[in-house]
């Protein structure tokens, strides 16, 4: 399949990724920004991908290498034709101080993509909201609410286990308007 | 004190200073230790690549906080909070009591 690396989307390249790196059994999750441009058919732009995996950078250089992506930095690479940028988040795979349970397998002409469940990339963006007050954030989440199917319920069970009650409320709040 | 656990002193300090002050720079830490800049810098990276850290640049300068979505912050913190409490009382004062609060530019002591 042809490849234009300064074209592909990020839903297309996230999968790419994920099943260069699955058919080397490295295991990766897709997290952050780049779940709300998916869950949101772009609304919100990330040029961010971040992924989770237990393996090291080190070895997942090596298979990214396969595909043009060099290294720079400790977790980060990039490819000289791709706009977007790629990082190895550290491991757990957690929001706030719970640890990751679900995960959400979507299909592409490249391969599958595992990532966050919508609700868990609601909780991903609260939890930027409320640890640092980041409003950018809150507007994501509320996108992702907006377009996907997600469980209030488990939100808040979250948002109270990490004592931020008040700010769910915000977010219910904007959530209506 | 954790020196054995962390494998380090240096992240010893830096994990003391934080709890204590909630944040700091890199050659803030160096200067109340009287220690090399770059022996901070070099283990701030460490933990900030391992997510246990966060940073962010107030104007030149680099700010290291623990990272709140870190998800073993509050055990660390218990952790660390703990060793604390074993630091004698002149090594406190000397490294984790420092004059933080707000002083008017221009004032003269």
């Amino acid at each position: 399949m042809k490849l234009d690396w300064k074209t592909i989307g990020i839903k297309d390249l996230a999968s790419l990724i994920c099943r260069k790196l699955n058919d080397n059994e490295i295991d990766a999750v897709l997290v952050g920004g780049a779940c709300v441009s998916i869950y949101t058919k772009n609304k919100y732009l990330s040029y961010d991908l971040d992924f989770v995996s237990h393996t090291s950078v080190k070895d997942i250089s090596i298979v990214l290498s396969d595909s043009g992506f060099r290294r720079e930095g400790t977790r980060h690479f990039m490819h000289r034709d791709c706009p977007f940028y790629i990082e190895f988040v550290a491991p757990p795979l957690s929001i706030g101080s719970e640890p990751v349970r679900l995960r959400r397998k979507i299909k592409s002409r490249f391969g599958e993509l595992v990532l966050l469940t919508p609700t868990d990339s609601v909780k991903d963006r609260l939890a930027a909201f409320y640890h640092w007050n980041d409003l950018q954030a809150l507007e994501q989440a509320v996108l992702v609410a907006k377009a996907q199917k997600v469980s209030f319920r488990e939100i808040k069970r979250w948002s109270d286990n990490e004592g931020h009650a008040e700010k769910y409320r915000i977010f219910r709040a904007t959530f209506k308007k | 004190m954790l020196e054995g656990l962390l494998g380090n002193p240096v992240i010893e300090k830096i994990f003391f200073t934080l709890l204590m002050y909630g944040e700091d720079y890199p050659l803030g830490m160096a200067k109340t230790f009287g220690e090399p800049v770059n022996r901070f810098q070099q283990q701030l990276r460490r933990l900030e690549d391992s997510g246990i850290i966060v940073s962010r640049l107030v104007g030149n300068v680099r700010l290291y906080t623990f990272n709140p979505r870190y998800p073993f912050l509050k055990e660390l913190k218990a952790l660390i909070a703990k060793a604390y409490e074993f630091i004698p009382d002149d090594e406190k004062d000397k490294y984790y009591k420092k004059r933080r609060r707000p002083r008017r530019a221009g004032k003269p002591l």
